[in-house]
């Protein structure tokens, strides 16, 4: 039985990859120097609130079965 | 002409310190990596909620906060309060330190199924003496001295038809977290880190080692992180055996486990809006990953426990993850979007979808909603019970943080600007688990119990932080 190619049939999947490589293509990526008035904002930080990122990062490693992937995860006991 | 040269002179000294703060904002931005993580570019402007730019150059940065989190039930109840300083030097480089300290109590899952019956528990005492409540905050336990032998043991017993709760759980922990990070050269930047946390039965200890480098005129920012974790589980009563009979007998030495981690990044400005970040998340982890204090039901063809297990999983684990964040400016209001997908060798995949939306209301106030949904499929290994009838798999746990389930988050932010460089804010959220509560082909008199033991909890955070010269 031959394996299913990736994404074949997926319309779901396929319309935001193309999308993606469509603007990546494009050459519209990124912005000049004097026109990153907004990117420079607090507000467009990755993370306003590393204390906050950090704390829920901690329930969520202690009540789920998967964690990690924003940043690196460790191990930790999470028995509670 | 006097008064007109010096207004010109005072526009371009503007326009210099907005374009140097430009530069700065967005390249630190572009590298927000994955070290011990501080305010980038987080100077407050008190024209609006959302109009700073100014960054911490040269400044130190004190963010504290508490953490109120208390699961339904009388379950988990915790109080964490975190401390963060971070030292921006004018050259780039930043040290920063975290403090956290969390009191753990209420009542926890032991991982028994539940029955119509109740149902006691032995389990090997924490200290010796006669009839003594312990910790509890929804009943307790009692220490009781076996006759003829003379060996304490504590004992307590649960309801019929409830999810079997472990009430005399109490913990207390310190965490230390440092970081470093420095312009290594124009477009890179090298990050170290270490933490140590301890608890009275747990140690954990890492160290990481990243690099961040910008390509395409600060448009695009690759990083690579490798983190390194040594992990010692000094369990109250010792370290059982998997698979054996919970009784009251002291058990083994302790027990270690290393986890190896590696996330590579890259962060793109896609446009003057927009700015994301893909990352792939790769770890392994060896050694003992077991719930020391976990046990799982060997039941009869009716459902009545025959015994009590402790439970056993494996010892290798591989996990990867690959992450997109985006944040996008849509008007006024900052949008916060991320994915992840989640694998692991124990049979678990996850996904999660957050969003959340940044929305200035007053002059220095805003607030923002937030949304998360995750969903997993549960571990190989995982089983609600086993049947006596049937011999022992190879490993097994009811914990049912490695079931099938999946969860709904619904929280809000509020943020209010002060003293120029300060914010308050203040953040609550309420978390929905949901699960299978009959799952299919129980015994008979299991029928009717609800073998779902995942959390709903309710959590609220307060913190202020503070940068000054």
């Amino acid at each position: 039985m031959r394996s299913r190619p990736f994404l074949a049939g997926s319309r779901l999947s396929f319309v935001p990859v193309m999308g993606i490589i469509a603007v990546v293509l494009s050459g519209c990526v990124g912005t000049v120097a004097w026109d990153r008035d907004i990117l420079a904002k607090q507000a467009m930080s990755l993370n306003t609130h590393p204390l906050i990122t950090a704390l829920h990062d901690h329930i969520y490693f202690s009540k789920e079965g998967s964690s990690g992937g924003r940043t690196t995860d460790g191990g930790g006991c999470g028995c509670n | 002409m006097q008064l007109r040269r010096s207004r010109r002179g005072r526009i371009c000294r503007t326009l210099g310190l907005l374009t140097a703060n430009l530069f700065v904002a967005t390249g630190v931005q572009a590298q927000d990596s994955n070290a011990l993580p501080s305010h980038d570019a987080s100077s407050a402007d008190v024209r609006g909620a959302t109009d700073d730019t100014q960054t911490d150059l040269g400044m130190t940065r004190i963010d504290g906060a508490i953490l109120f989190y208390q699961e339904d039930g009388g379950r988990v109840r915790t109080i964490e309060p975190v401390l963060s300083a971070t030292f921006n030097s004018t050259s780039g480089d930043v040290l920063s330190f975290r403090f956290t300290s969390d009191t753990l109590t209420g009542a926890t899952p032991n991982g028994a199924a539940p029955w119509t019956g109740f149902q006691t528990f032995t389990t090997p005492a924490h200290a010796p003496g006669k009839t003594t409540t312990l910790t509890g905050s929804s009943g307790g336990s009692t220490l009781v001295t076996i006759p003829g032998i003379g060996t304490v043991v504590r004992q307590y017993t649960t309801a019929p038809n409830s999810i079997p709760l472990d009430t005399g759980f109490r913990d207390q922990r310190y965490a230390v977290d440092l970081g470093y990070s420095t312009q290594w050269n124009a477009d890179t930047k090298l990050s170290f880190g270490g933490s140590a946390s301890i608890e009275r039965d747990y140690t954990a200890i890492t160290a990481s080692l990243g690099a961040a480098r910008d390509f395409n005129h600060k448009n695009t920012t690759v990083s690579a992180v490798l983190n390194f974790e040594y992990d010692l589980s000094r369990p109250y009563f010792g370290t059982p055996s998997p698979f054996t009979v919970m009784n009251g007998n002291p058990k083994g030495a302790g027990a270690s486990k290393e986890v190896y981690n590696a996330v590579l990044g890259v962060t793109q400005v896609i446009n003057r809006r927009w700015l994301a970040q893909l990352n792939y998340s790769i770890g392994t982890t060896n050694g003992y990953q077991t719930d020391p204090y976990r046990i799982i039901s060997v039941v009869d063809p009716v459902g009545a426990p025959l015994q009590y297990l402790y439970e056993n999983r494996p010892r290798s684990r591989l996990r990867q993850s690959v992450y997109l964040g985006n944040k996008i400016s849509i008007g006024p209001t900052f949008v916060d979007i991320s994915a992840r997908y989640y694998h692991d060798s124990w049979g678990i995949n996850s996904i999660t979808v957050a969003a959340a939306d940044r929305v200035p209301i007053l002059s220095g106030l805003y607030v923002e909603p937030e949304v998360r949904y995750y969903r997993q499929t549960s571990a190989y290994f995982f089983h609600d019970y086993l049947l006596g009838s049937q011999g022992l798999p190879t490993f097994a746990s009811s914990d049912s943080r490695l079931g099938r389930f999946s969860a709904v988050t619904f929280g809000a932010k509020l943020g209010l600007k002060v003293f120029h460089t300060g914010e308050v804010y203040l953040q609550g959220e309420r978390y929905n688990q949901s699960g299978a509560a009959h799952p299919p082909g129980v015994p008979s008199g299991l029928a009717n119990e609800n073998f779902f033991s995942g959390a709903s909890s309710t959590s609220i955070i307060a913190g202020y932080t503070y940068a000054f010269f």
